[in-house]
């Protein structure tokens, strides 16, 4: 561009700034119409969020302090008391015995649950959906098909997968069915042992195909050049994947790995309809847990202590993240 | 910048390397799929068996019939019509309100100046932090206050606004020329008008994704509902689903002929529209 246009381009721009200036003082829109306005545009979000957000939030750290009657629904105030009767005895009294026996402290035991959950399913689900995006993203025949087909059960509501891998999981049910000729069948979903595995199983299958697709939206974004100098440099397979496909995956994979880390610390509904936290507690998981205290035996305040418990966990682990990733971060 | 899948590199390698590679590749992808669809042609065949039992349904079904669903529709505590009403009610008015609020908010955030949109905006954008399960018990409360449970108005107004879908639309109206609406404004049109009759229609792709998007999740909602619906008629799939789990315990065939009347409507559409649901998916990606 020469220097004559660009300098026709800036005063066309000036001059239309001008007359749109003029114009919006002949019409009388001025800052105030433009506050009045954009509050009363957003106005519907903002009774929402102060209603059904931000307010509840408040109100569920004043009930953690309560005995709340919800036959009144109203509360008496205890203090420390709810947060106290959960935490203790402390894991570590005992030789851990909170953390093997669910009759010594259940909450120790709903975190281990849920830990194991975790640890469990988030390195699963995450390394499948980056392997199976990298094989989709070559020149595969059938490619939609394949990509319909791991994100089926994305689609399912959680009650629905919960109750069909009950099922595939049960003394007579359908895997069993596959293991009974090589000597393998159990009753998985019925042991305390394995129960916690079969939950584990099911999330795997229903959270491939989301991770999947991230990652393949992020590999469309890797621009092609970068493979061509790593080709004409020699970097075999892995190289080009290590230094070239996973650095620039950097901002797929931080927020995929912190979702799935912290949507498996609040899984609940599946373990509910898997098998409403049993036998034994093995699938009591942390949330299940505060469902139970709060909605089955009506405990609102213990609920709430141990759902700020969890929150502050949960954005601990987020900022962590967080900082670990801004000092980590690498430019190109 | 998207690239053809020609371009690919790992593909220079010929003869034997290239076969194997390839071998290899389709097989696993092949196996992986299987583990993934064939536990819907379970739940197909086990709905459509009389006496289930684990060899009779792995791969091809014995016998096949529909008594399952007779059965389904004969027993008088199984509301089906009721419930799947219930839940097109229920997804309907909550993506026809988050449309609504967020489109509204989203074009304010991103064409109108007004007095502390960017604190405001931040503020929407930090509440995608808090995690569900601390609000559930204090909204619970504040609906049994209002004596809301087990009502529609309660299912539905905790869900009416969703920061992400502000934060989607916002982004969308931003790449919009402001241009436009100074044109509108010449021609005399307020900002309702502008917004109304010139943005929003331009937003026609993204409020697809993010109705389809938000239509799903509240379809699929189960802990929600679960709290607010307490009895047969006010269910929603998803809880019925789990009610009907905790009453036929073990009738594995009327399970799995009650879960497939959930799974088919979703798993219909989204073969129709796969590229929305997709999109929708990869979207959601952005908000981290």
């Amino acid at each position: 561009m020469s220097f004559e246009e660009s300098r026709t381009d800036t005063d066309a721009e000036s001059a239309l700034f001008e007359v749109a200036t003029s114009v919006k003082q002949q019409l009388g829109i001025n800052r105030d119409q433009d506050n009045l306005m954009g509050w009363m545009f957003v106005l519907p979000n903002v009774v929402m969020f102060l209603v059904f957000l931000l307010g509840p939030v408040l109100f569920a750290f004043f009930i953690s302090f309560q005995d709340w009657n919800i036959l009144k629904n109203e509360g008496t105030w205890v203090g420390l008391t709810n947060y106290i009767e959960i935490l203790q005895p402390w894991p570590w009294e005992n030789n851990f015995a909170a953390l093997k026996d669910p009759t010594v402290n259940l909450w120790w035991y709903s975190l281990k649950n849920t830990a194991v959950y975790a640890i469990g399913t988030v390195p699963l689900q995450i390394f499948g959906g980056l392997a199976i995006a990298l094989l989709l993203d070559k020149r595969v025949r059938g490619k939609k098909i394949y990509r319909a087909a791991y994100f089926m059960p994305v689609m399912l509501s959680g009650a629905a997968s919960a109750v069909m891998w009950r099922w595939f999981l049960a003394a007579d049910g359908v895997i069993n069915g596959l293991l009974e000729p090589i000597g393998l069948a159990h009753n998985w979903a019925g042991d305390p042992a394995t129960a916690l595995g079969g939950v584990m199983l099911m999330a795997i299958w229903g959270g491939i195909g989301s991770n999947m697709i991230f990652f393949l939206a992020g590999l469309q974004n890797i621009p092609e050049e970068l493979y061509e100098a790593a080709r004409i440099d020699g970097a075999s397979d892995w190289e080009k994947f290590r230094h070239v496909t996973w650095p620039n995956l950097g901002n797929t994979s931080f927020f995929v790995i912190v979702m799935a880390i912290i949507s498996s610390f609040q899984v609940f509904g599946i373990a509910l309809a898997f098998s409403a936290g049993g036998p034994y507690y093995s699938t009591t998981t942390s949330v299940l847990l505060i469902y139970q205290r709060a909605f089955e035996e009506g405990q609102m305040g213990v609920g709430a202590a141990m759902a700020f418990l969890l929150f502050i966990l949960i954005f601990a682990f987020s900022y962590y993240q967080y900082r670990y990733r801004q000092s980590e971060e690498v430019d190109y | 910048m998207a690239r053809s899948n020609y371009e690919y590199p790992g593909y220079e390698a010929s003869g034997a390397t290239y076969w194997t590679k390839t071998t290899l590749l389709y097989a696993v992808v092949s196996l992986g799929a299987l583990w993934m669809t064939l536990p819907f042609w379970w739940t197909l065949t086990t709905a459509l068996s009389q006496n289930p039992t684990a060899s009779s349904v792995t791969f091809i079904p014995a016998e096949l019939t529909l008594g399952n669903f007779v059965t389904l529709w004969e027993r008088p505590d199984i509301l089906l019509v009721r419930w799947f009403l219930n839940t097109v009610l229920f997804a309907t008015a909550v993506t026809l309100f988050n449309l609504a609020f967020d489109s509204l908010a989203g074009y304010s955030l991103a064409k109108v100046d007004f007095w502390g949109r960017d604190t405001l905006f931040l503020g929407f954008i930090s509440t995608m932090m808090i995690p569900g399960m601390v609000t559930l018990i204090p909204v619970y409360l504040l609906l049994v206050e209002l004596n809301w449970i087990n009502t529609y108005q309660g299912l539905i107004a905790p869900l009416a606004a969703n920061p992400f879908g502000i934060f989607l639309l916002r982004q969308h109206f931003k790449s919009l020329p402001s241009a436009l609406g100074d044109a509108a404004k010449i021609d005399g049109c307020n900002e309702f008008q502008t917004f109304y009759k010139v943005y929003l229609p331009l937003a026609k792709p993204a409020l697809a994704t993010l109705g389809i998007f938000t239509f799903m999740g509240a379809w699929n909602n189960f802990e929600w509902p679960l709290i607010i619906a307490n009895s047969n008629e006010m269910y929603t799939l998803p809880v019925a689903l789990f009610a009907v789990r905790n009453q036929y315990f073990a009738e594995w065939g009327l399970m799995m002929a009650a879960a497939l009347l959930i799974v088919a409507p979703v798993i219909i559409a989204f073969l129709a529209a796969q590229n929305y649901f997709i999109q929708g998916m990869s979207l959601s990606g952005m908000k981290g």
